[in-house]
């Protein structure tokens, strides 16, 4: 029985470890975003989210610990001459900011540049769209999150004159929560 | 699943009588295994496929050391979100870690084990994940040829991912040839 010293130290240490390590899970949680039109650095229109108006959110906020993955869905096409970097913003609170300077003085970019040429339309998918994200970005809704669960995203393009559509659009979250 | 936890534990401690019944001497084998991995709770990833080596050494009455390379590719997961398909690269996962066998590890019998390890899961578009894990699982020996013995496992594999974690139900079929004795 001497040789269980050790043993049942590591035992003990699988049995007692913080609850939350054992059941947690990571779930996902989804939010339609409206079809966007972006069509120059001013009169921006935000999507105000509020997280609580998802069920699953609503569930599990209370014990959300972490975001594990995240994407920007849909397709995005660009009506303009030129080329667009799309680019994603989020503000802490629900704002109503209508420039470029302003969101980008006041938010955090969230997500991209994703590069869409001119007259070109592109769908981005799940890994893609992963990868797009900033950790900045990601502190952001990680405190919201844990927060109020209110903010609010702005597209726009990276640079220059643009002109794009955003349809089907879906802010898609992985949770990481206790159960 | 503390409940759970508790009594598999109270259930290794109980064995542990039964087990040092068992013959003892010094033993060494090396294994290649291989099955299926479910993740448990983990709503971007879905079932794959994993292998890997161990080399059994038993050193001490009671218990065999195990020291174990794991590689595993786990399912892409397709979910349908605002109407449209979408499907998340899974996980490549791999490790090394060790196992401690409460008895004959290398042939027949019951063997509850605990481990712990150093995995590592990457995917496209995310950091990687490299973070200790913990396993605990049974296993069921079977030597129906001299020096190999088959080994079916259930294994519960934990990686920390700080407060929380990725959760795995591995179940393998493995062959272990013994080089000593």
């Amino acid at each position: 029985m001497k040789n269980l010293r050790w043993i049942l130290p590591s035992l003990a240490l699988m049995v007692l470890a913080p609850a939350c390590i054992l059941t947690s899970g990571q779930i996902l949680i989804d939010f339609d975003l409206p079809s966007v039109t972006a069509a120059s650095s001013t009169g921006l229109i935000g999507e105000q989210i509020d997280l609580n108006d998802n069920d699953d959110y609503e569930e599990h906020k209370d014990k959300l610990k972490d975001l594990s993955d995240f994407a920007v869905l849909g397709t995005f096409r660009n009506t303009g001459l030129t080329d667009v970097d799309v680019e994603v913003y989020v503000t802490r609170d629900l704002t109503t900011l209508n420039t470029a300077t302003a969101v980008r003085a006041g938010g955090t970019k969230l997500w991209g540049p994703l590069h869409v040429p001119a007259g070109e339309s592109v769908t981005i998918d799940w890994d893609g769209s992963a990868a797009l994200f900033t950790s900045a970005g990601k502190a952001v809704l990680l405190q919201e999150a844990k927060g109020d669960g209110n903010f609010t995203l702005y597209a726009l393009g990276a640079a220059g004159t643009y002109q794009f559509d955003i349809d089907n659009g879906v802010l898609a979250l992985i949770i990481d929560v206790g159960m | 699943m503390r409940r759970v936890l508790t009594l598999a534990a109270l259930a290794i401690v109980l064995t542990t009588g039964v087990v040092q019944a068992a013959p003892i001497g010094v033993g060494v084998g090396i294994g290649a295994y291989g099955g299926v991995r479910i993740p448990i709770l983990q709503d971007n990833v879905d079932r794959g496929s994993l292998y890997g080596l161990r080399v059994p050494v038993k050193v001490i009455p009671m218990i065999t050391v195990e020291p174990y390379y794991l590689s595993s590719k786990l399912g892409d997961r397709d979910e349908t979100i605002g109407g449209v398909e979408y499907t998340r690269d899974g996980f490549d996962h791999t490790g090394y870690g060790v196992n401690a066998i409460l008895g004959m590890g290398l042939g027949f019998g019951l063997h509850p084990y605990v481990g712990i390890g150093s995995h590592k899961l990457e995917r496209d578009g995310s950091p990687e994940i490299k973070e200790t894990a913990y396993n605990v699982g049974l296993g069921f020996g079977l030597s129906v040829i001299p020096k190999i013995s088959f080994v079916v496992r259930g294994e519960m594999n934990l990686v920390v991912t700080g407060d929380t974690s990725r959760k795995f139900a591995n179940g393998t079929l493995g062959v272990t040839y013994s080089l000593l004795p």
